[in-house]
């Protein structure tokens, strides 16, 4: 084992290099925050090696202290606060013993970091913000430093590099300030680049192309990476060796591969059987939930069947009809209109009973508004909602209310959504003392079923949100939105923010609930892998418009539409042998959804390429090409069928 | 930014009028000027010639009416007492005020930001406590108290400064200044102290609690992972930052320290507006109330604009339809 250990790096990089020693080389490294004068330690006697050239990923969860391993190399921990033992060095320095003035020539300059958002100054311009550097480190002049910028926004392939150098944060998307970001790391050429979570923050299309530029650079600059995710499928992605961590410990370092084939900690492998792979329920039109590890033991729970279909040939649950959500943009003296966001256009789709239907895209296709007119939450042009049967426009005050039983909902984020000032117990019962007769005794029992529903103990009930983990406040949050016994339950990203096992967990949840229930979904997400999981059909939705919707495995394994094939290959392979080896995604901006006040919507068609998945086709290209493929698809399935 | 601005203007033109409406009608309702203004020996014939000559026999709408048409001819009445007219008298008295309410503040920013960012800096060192508690003091202490006791102790017992009035003045542009002799800033020094104590506080917090917002921001920390000194970092990356809120009170202070300098101005016998308003209200001269009403809205929605424009010149993501840049 060590053996591999020693050699694998070797290979990938057949250029000389010293290998007795490393260019970053962290010993018995423990870093403890004082907090109410006592010193915790945060990072337990944490050792890794990075070599010249290397990229090594640091993976763990949050609280896992992998970000706070990064800072510490660097330093940047408030000195009054945190302390650092052990033994860093880097290119033969000891960094633990570096005066403040020494240590400061090193950052940004031998070795530059980057952070989940791009984290630039909001009130200066990019130009000033990337010439500081050069002026700091390098001694150039503002001219040398304005052409310098030039180049190296160039370099990160921000187009028309020259005109961005007076744009402002605020007028760059996401992912072009993570280019900025990146640019600004390499002014100085480092031999070290720290990515904290560069990519977290950004949609999976926006990911794969930083992820490919990080990759590109590397190779030519010829500088180590230190890669901090919580991401399996990044860490395949991009590195050559591994290291786990687990509540401040390293449990596990490795080279990639070794880790994704034999990983030993039982913790590794609970990581591992928790990611969600794409492409892995090619053969099953159900959801499944994931096998679960114990993390201390690693015995492994398998997946359980779902056993309940939903039934295709009942009424819709909740059907949507041309819904059109449009946001007036007001400008001038009189505040006329100057223009129209385009939020959601002409969008149609069923939920039927005891079925999930996920609605996927970027950030900004319109998903959550479409969910927020069925809350009735944002108001809609044009188009019809039909819940149960009955419209929605034209409910009476009663019929409203006990819409508003049936339809719930679970955010992003749990601890926003819960009242910091009231205990679980209190936000549970409230849905319940307003909306039923239910007495004082009934609704705490009520509350104590809700609670053992998402599997939390009963105690928990008196227990501020602030004491709870995020994975506890989330099934909380299922919980309240559960005290009503809705028939549909609208989860906007719902687990998105959670940590991989978590997430599993909380799937997992969500599919029994589903099972014993007989729930319906509206599942909303980004996250293409997670949604292969949980979903029946499935619903594509960019710039505000659905371009493809159909059952899951159709969709999945048959992607129609050039915008669904894109989000899919853009999605990283947790497998560190099927690593991408160019570009998949092309370098492109998320466009825009507001148009002109008389813009008219273009009415589109949806072709029909499979029983029941429908792809958008707005152009006479698409149109030939989906036909074609429509008639492969057909083609393709007589040989199968007549082969069972 | 033009459009905005011209749209800012119309809405200052608005609440002129309304002003002038409440105005006139406050000032009838406080008391009758003719009471004051007619001697009691006065008889009939005299008082009705009076009352004639100063329009105050005609109704409410019409004296408001010829009110507007003067105003728009930059008429705002003559004083019943210095019998000169109204906006010739107050702006004789503006300069004093002036340059009293811009001492006041330029004491109260050259103290209140850097001890508001050392406040900020080091929250736990004990002269950041000893700042933060003196802030309260400034903040709670009344202005009328603590400038007595600076004219005790500074002018009564150790004699450093005079108790009050203007001292030399010197003649620019035909107003009269202080502060260009040395005579008038040891005048000037007292009462700018006196209402920069309050002012001081203020912005020190302000300044603080912005600087505990900031440092902890990932920009910051990306800042310090660029290897920046720690002096570039705190001047250059947080203090912009800091100071985006801190620059909409300074101009609010700046205006009500202007209009409202009324107590500070009495106590150390400062020739300023505020003196003026009072005594102008003892005897009910309404032209110099109302006049001087006009002026402080005028003031203040000028203030704002400037304010507005300096926010965004300081935030980028604001722009001046109110609107946060995308």
């Amino acid at each position: 084992m060590t053996g591999q250990r020693m050699e694998a790096p070797l290979q990938t990089n057949e250029e000389g290099r010293d290998m007795a020693a490393p260019l970053l080389s962290i010993r018995n490294l423990t870093t403890s925050f004082r907090n109410d004068g006592q010193w915790s330690p945060v990072v337990r006697d944490v050792s890794f090696d990075i070599r010249a050239r290397e990229t090594l990923a640091v993976v763990g969860e949050s609280g896992s202290g992998k970000s706070v391993t990064a800072m510490s190399v660097l330093r940047l921990l408030p000195p009054a606060s945190s302390r650092i033992e052990g033994r860093i060095t880097f290119d033969g320095k000891d960094l633990t013993a570096l005066s403040d003035e020494a240590m400061r020539a090193i950052r940004g300059n031998d070795i530059a970091m980057i952070f989940q958002e791009a984290s630039l100054n909001p009130v200066y311009k990019i130009g000033f913000q990337l010439a500081e550097v050069l002026v700091e480190h390098r001694a150039m002049s503002q001219t040398e430093a304005q052409a310098e910028s030039v180049r190296l926004l160039d370099r990160v392939r921000i187009p028309s590099a020259k005109n961005r150098l007076d744009a402002y944060p605020h007028n760059l998307s996401g992912g072009m300030r993570q280019r900025v970001a990146i640019a600004m790391a390499l002014a100085c050429q480092p031999k070290l680049l720290i990515a904290d979570e560069p990519t977290t923050a950004l949609d999976v299309t926006i990911q794969a192309q930083i992820i490919e530029l990080i990759k590109t650079l590397q190779q030519e600059d010829g500088m180590s990476v230190l890669f901090i995710t919580h991401d399996m499928g990044v860490v395949a992605e991009v590195s050559d060796r591994t290291v786990v961590m687990y509540r401040g410990e390293l449990v596990e370092a490795d080279t990639t591969a070794e880790i994704f084939s034999r990983a030993s900690h039982p913790y590794t492998r609970a990581l591992l059987a928790s990611i969600p792979h794409l492409g892995s329920m090619r053969d099953r039109d159900a959801p499944l939930s994931f096998p679960l590890v114990d993390h201390q033991t690693g015995a492994v729970s398998e997946p359980k069947e779902t056993v309940a279909r939903p039934n295709q040939q009942a009424e819709p649950l909740l059907a949507v009809r041309g819904l059109k959500v449009r946001f007036n943009i007001r400008s001038g003296i009189l505040g006329g209109v100057s223009g129209r966001v385009h939020a959601v256009e002409d969008v149609s789709f069923d939920v039927k009973p005891g079925e999930t239907l996920s609605l996927v895209g970027e950030s900004g296709c319109g998903k959550s508004t479409t969910a927020r007119a069925i809350m009735g939450l944002a108001k809609y042009e044009d188009g019809g909602i039909t819940f149960n049967g009955k419209p929605l426009a034209g409910l009476t005050g009663q019929e409203q209310l006990a819409r508003k039983r049936d339809v719930q909902m679970v955010f992003q984020d749990p601890f926003a959504s819960l009242n910091p000032r009231m205990t679980v117990g209190q936000a549970l019962s409230e849905p319940l003392a307003f909306h039923t007769s239910l007495s004082r005794a009934g609704i705490r029992a009520r509350v104590y079923e809700l609670l053992e529903g998402v599997g939390l103990h009963p105690d928990m009930a008196s227990r501020y949100p602030h004491q709870f983990s995020g994975g506890q406040l989330q099934r909380i949050a299922i919980a309240r939105a559960l005290a009503l016994e809705p028939k549909l339950l609208i989860a906007d990203e719902a687990v998105s923010a959670l940590d991989v096992s978590v997430k599993a967990q909380i799937v997992n949840l969500m599919i029994e609930l589903q099972e014993r229930l007989g729930l319906s979904y509206l599942f909303i997400s980004h996250d293409m892998a997670v949604v292969e999981r949980v979903s029946h059909r499935v619903a594509v939705m960019y710039l505000g418009e659905i371009v493809e919707i159909g059952p899951r495995q159709a969709v999945f394994g048959n992607p129609a539409h050039p915008y669904t094939r894109e989000l899919m290959s853009a999605v990283p392979v947790p497998d560190p042998q099927r690593r991408a080896t160019e570009t998949r995604v092309p370098a492109r901006e998320l466009r825009s959804p507001i148009r002109a006040p008389d813009f008219q919507a273009p009415k589109r068609m949806m072709l029909e390429v499979g029983p029941g998945h429908f792809a958008q086709a707005d152009s006479d290209g698409i149109v030939t090409q989906l036909t074609s493929l429509a008639e492969t698809a057909a083609q393709t399935r007589q040989p199968r069928l007549a082969a069972e | 930014m033009l459009a905005s601005l011209l749209h800012r203007v119309f809405q200052a033109a608005l609440i002129l009028v309304a002003m002038t409406v409440i105005v006139f009608i406050g000032v009838n309702v406080i008391g009758n000027p003719v009471d004051i203004l007619i001697s009691p020996q006065a008889d009939q014939a005299e008082r009705a010639r009076i009352i004639a000559e100063l329009g105050l026999d005609q109704p409410l709408w019409r004296q408001y009416l010829a009110f507007v048409s003067n105003a728009l001819q930059g008429d705002l009445g003559t004083s019943y007492i210095f019998n000169q007219p109204a906006l010739e008298v107050i702006l004789q008295r503006l300069p004093a005020t002036l340059e009293l309410a811009v001492f006041a503040m330029l004491i109260a920013i050259l103290l209140g930001i850097p001890l508001g960012l050392y406040a900020g800096l080091r929250p736990e060192s004990p002269i950041s406590r000893t700042i933060m508690a003196g802030s309260i003091l400034g903040f709670s202490l009344p202005t009328f108290w603590v400038g007595m006791l600076l004219i005790m102790v500074f002018a009564v017992q150790l004699g450093w400064l005079p108790n009050g009035g203007r001292g030399e003045t010197v003649t620019v542009l035909g107003t009269q200044w202080s502060f260009l002799t040395v005579n008038g800033l040891t005048h000037l020094f007292l009462p700018a102290l006196n209402l920069a104590l309050f002012k001081t506080s203020l912005i020190l917090r302000l300044t603080r609690a912005g600087v505990r917002e900031v440092m902890p921001q990932n920009y910051i920390r990306l800042a310090r992972a660029k290897g920046l000194s720690n002096r570039r970092i705190i001047f250059v990356h947080a203090l912009k930052n800091v100071l985006i809120p801190v620059v909409t009170v300074v101009g609010l202070e700046f205006g009500s320290v202007i209009a409202f300098s009324v107590v500070t101005e009495t106590i150390f016998a400062w020739p300023g507006m505020g003196k003026l308003i009072i005594d102008s209200i003892n005897v009910l001269d309404r032209p110099i109330i109302v006049a001087y009403l006009m002026i402080i809205v005028v003031l203040f929605v000028v203030i704002n604009l400037v304010v507005d424009v300096a926010y965004t010149l300081l935030d980028p993501r604001v722009r001046l339809d109110g609107t946060k840049g995308a």
